[in-house]
């Protein structure tokens, strides 16, 4: 089986600093897959690599037989990447419901969107999102108002408005309470299938009740892949840990 | 049943919009009925426009997030498009063959220069004051957003090309009429109206426009566009991790805005009967700034009262001679006390005290219930 998002030999320096060297990785359709690894490890970079924010040095980035790499962001988003930041990024002045509303981009032109009709649409949609969510009664409700769980969850929901096949999700439970990273996780097996997800996370709680397969990253390359117990059980592993408390306080 | 809810919200959420902009437009018709006075009536006409171009910035800068400080070079290409319209209009009095402008005989040129020749057109000239500054804009907005230019950049080099547009029309003389502009200008004719400065057919034309700008501006906000306009301005790489072409949303915006703007100086042009190298110079691009600043970029109306206002006191105080000096210095108070005080200008300001009026009776009820409390418990 050919792998759906498949990361070869990418490369790329900040100022003579390998954030990623010679990584690979694949992907298959429908998977949760988690990274994780040491700070520094390029996680995010890799997200980065793939989304279009930073461009390879070397290397290829292909999803679904199209080669990324080379494309402008909004195209690679349009080509079914979506992206969630580590810092929640949302739109701070616009409501819950226009945060919603922006992130349904199925007409992305300007001229489609000068209709009237382009936004009458999506009210039914928006409101079954933001019971997904539990923003329901923020709907109407600048967004700089929510607290930092409920951020997170809008662009979590903003990701499944938009409907992009590959989501990549950077440390989506960060700053979450037990409960909240708890919903969360429920949240995600709920989209796993019918979306690929490559997710960012440290705690390691909430990787082993989503993840099915786990990559592990150290210094730029992929170090190790496998279930949870077997990558806990995995020398190299182990070794890179080695001095931060291991896998599970890392 | 909560849909039913939140469409009713969104309709009144419409009505509460619509509503200021509409009393504005309905007292600006109002005006000739208690200003008996052509004179005052063309003095006002001429804030009126200037709210139409404050207008066209709150669009780009409110709602856009792009600092336009060259706003008044879109301003002038409407004003001149005009003019050089109605100059090829004028009686020949001092002109040579072919109705060729006075300045040009002057100047000791033969024929008209090819760029004169499709302004014989009353039509071209009227389509060229809004379309001209919008393609200016587009051409400029697409050097500066496709290159991803933001922030201070921006205001940087929209001002620096308006003052090179600005220097070209002072320095080319014998094609612009320089530093005096083009004057001495026919009145507007269009289907056998006169548009008259001190007319009232020339106030109503700017009432018209006034209205026009504003129901334009307020409906592209509210259409999808619009509002990722508005989410380009809160976040732009967000907005381009959805797949839309961020670029091609601020060049749309801008020239939307540039249009306006032009509309606006062709307006001014017969308000005024000139059209002058000072209409997109930095001084009144600037002031733009100050009045959206201080009637509140976020709010169209809002931008418009703070355009009439402003100029207005402008032109009252100006007319003494104390103020005639010390204007810009209270022009510059002005903006420093609103962006320190009032960063959303008097419209937020507005909205404030429309919200603590909202919920007064409530509040007071709240109270009556806590005083009834404590009676009940002391006894």
């Amino acid at each position: 089986m050919t792998p759906y998002l498949e990361l070869r030999n990418v490369s790329v320096s900040f100022n003579g600093f390998k954030a990623l060297n010679e990584f690979n990785m694949s992907v298959s359709k429908g998977e949760l897959r988690c990274l994780i690894g040491p700070n520094g490890a390029g996680k995010t970079t890799a997200l980065d690599i793939i989304c279009g924010k930073v461009k390879p040095s070397a290397g290829s980035v292909v999803f679904d037989g199209t080669a990324l790499e080379g494309l402008e962001e909004h195209r690679i988003a349009r080509a079914g990447v979506g992206r969630k930041f580590q810092v929640p990024s949302v739109f701070r002045d616009l409501t819950v419901a226009e945060n919603l509303e922006v992130a349904r981009a199925h007409r992305p032109g300007v001229w489609a969107n000068l209709r009237w009709d382009a936004r009458r649409s999506g009210r039914k949609d928006i409101e079954r999102l933001a019971q997904l969510i539990s923003l329901t009664e923020h709907l109407d409700r600048p967004a700089a108002y929510l607290s930092h769980g409920q951020t997170q969850w809008l662009e979590i929901g903003m990701l499944v408005a938009q409907d992009a096949e590959l989501i990549l999700m950077d440390e989506p439970t960060a700053g979450m309470t037990a409960q909240e990273t708890r919903k969360t996780a429920e949240l995600f097996a709920r989209l796993k299938g019918k979306h690929t997800l490559l997710v960012v996370e440290h705690d390691m709680g909430f990787v082993k009740a989503i993840g099915d397969v786990i990559s592990v990253m150290h210094l730029g390359q992929l170090l190790a892949e496998g279930t949870a117990a077997e990558v806990e059980e995995h020398p190299e592993v182990r070794r890179a840990y080695l001095g931060s408390g291991g896998i599970t306080n890392a | 049943m909560p849909s039913k809810m939140s469409s009713q919200t969104g309709l009144s959420r419409l009505g509460a919009q619509l509503a200021p902009i509409l009393i504005v437009c309905a007292i600006v018709f109002a005006l000739p009925l208690v200003l008996n006075n052509d004179f005052l009536l063309n003095k006002v006409a001429r804030y009126l426009v200037l709210g139409i171009l404050t207008v066209s910035l709150a669009l780009s800068w409110g709602f856009g997030g792009i600092l336009n400080l060259g706003q008044a070079m879109s301003f002038g290409i409407g004003s001149y498009a005009m003019a050089m319209a109605l100059k090829l209009k004028t009686v020949p009095v001092h002109t040579g063959p072919g109705g060729l402008p006075d300045f040009m005989v002057w100047n000791n040129v033969a024929r008209l220069p090819w760029f004169w020749e499709p302004f014989k057109s009353l039509g071209f000239a009227l389509a060229a004051g809004i379309i001209l500054p919008a393609l200016v804009a587009a051409a400029l907005g697409w050097f500066i957003f496709r290159s991803r230019v933001t922030g201070v950049y921006v205001s940087i080099m929209t001002l620096a090309t308006m003052v090179v547009l600005n220097l070209v029309i002072i320095d080319q003389q014998s094609y612009t009429g320089g530093f005096n502009g083009i004057t001495d200008l026919a009145q507007l004719e269009v289907f056998g109206i006169v548009f008259d400065t001190y007319s009232r057919a020339t106030f109503y034309l700017v009432a018209s426009c006034v209205t026009l700008s504003l129901l334009v501006a307020f409906a592209f906000t509210r259409t999808k566009a619009g509002l990722v306009v508005q989410a380009i301005r809160d976040h732009e790489s967000r907005v381009r991790y959805f797949g839309y072409d961020v670029a091609a949303y601020q060049i749309f915006v801008f020239a939307l805005s540039a249009a306006i703007a032009g509309l606006a100086g062709m307006l001014y042009t017969i308000v005024m009967e000139f059209a002058s190298p000072t209409f997109l110079g930095v001084q009144l691009s600037l002031s733009v700034v100050v009045w959206c600043a201080v009637g509140g970029r976020q709010s169209l109306v809002g931008a418009f009262l703070g355009a009439v206002l402003v100029a207005g006191m402008q032109g009252a105080l100006s007319e003494s001679a104390a103020f005639l000096e010390t204007w810009t210095l209270i022009m510059g108070a002005l903006f420093v006390l609103v962006v320190l005080f009032l960063p959303k200008g008097l419209a937020g300001l507005a909205h404030d005290i429309w919200l603590w009026i909202a919920q007064r009776p409530h509040a007071v009820q709240d109270t009556a219930l806590g005083v009834g409390q404590t009676r009940e418990g002391s006894t």
